[in-house]
């Protein structure tokens, strides 16, 4: 399992992991709000 | 780890009762940090939270004032972009490739400086004050804390820079660039979620 605290490695990894599920949950609210 | 296993070739059996034999007590220190620095997020981005879902209260633009969402976003893409030369310096030092090491620990501090200098910037530009309303106040919090933490990061980054430079760092030892290292893509992550929440939606 990922551990971000575990190795400089994983922290990066998390991090991207972090930027693309944060990238899609941002831009899917966006686009709700501009449809609603 | 690496001193548990040095521990283990001068000495057989257990270790001493204040010392793991799985965790090295730098590694230790900067994980229980890390804890508590989310902690210490978690209340800031209660008081986000609160305000606008439990208040209800209007987020920016509030009192004619916006946020400055292109700037952030410029400033967002340089910090990730530190956190992928800080990646490419420690991987230097895995292979023992000393330039990529010192360029990518000085590329990672002036990404991060110039991070730094352009928040202080959008500061003196923004127009309102930390006291101004609820709103500004945990905008200030919020990047502020962060910004904070940057310093700290800068700080460690100085330090590992310095010893790069001076031919510190092996392919065996290299603690003092891997423990910034992770404190530093720690403090990326915490902006791309102050980023989204306080900037985008």
């Amino acid at each position: 399992m990922l551990n971000p605290l575990r190795s400089e490695q994983e922290a990066f990894r998390f991090l991207l992991y972090v930027a693309v599920v944060v990238g899609v949950l941002t831009a899917i609210v966006l686009l709700v709000r501009a449809i609603s | 780890m690496e001193a548990a296993t040095a521990h283990s070739e001068h000495h057989h059996g257990p270790p001493a009762a204040n010392v793991s034999s799985r965790v090295e007590a730098q590694f230790l220190g900067m994980l229980l940090f890390i804890i508590s620095e989310v902690m210490l997020f978690g209340a800031f981005f209660t008081a986000y939270f609160f305000i606008r879902v439990v208040n209800g209260d209007q987020w920016f633009p509030v009192d004619g004032f916006e946020l400055p969402k292109v700037i952030a976003g410029f400033n967002t893409a340089v910090l990730v972009s530190s956190s992928f030369t800080m990646h490419w310096a420690l991987e230097g030092a895995r292979n023992e490739n000393r330039n990529a090491l010192r360029v990518g620990l000085l590329t990672t501090f002036l990404l991060g400086l110039t991070f730094l200098t352009v928040q202080i910037n959008e500061y003196v530009h923004l127009g309102f004050a930390p006291h101004d309303n609820a709103q500004a106040t945990i905008f200030y919090g919020l990047t502020g804390l962060h910004g904070a933490h940057v310093f700290v990061g800068l700080t460690l980054l100085s330090f590992a820079t310095i010893r790069a430079f001076r031919g510190h760092f092996t392919a065996k030892e290299h603690r003092g660039v891997e423990v910034p290292g992770i404190y530093w893509h720690f403090v990326d992550v915490m902006w791309i979620v102050v980023y989204s929440t306080v900037y985008l939606l």
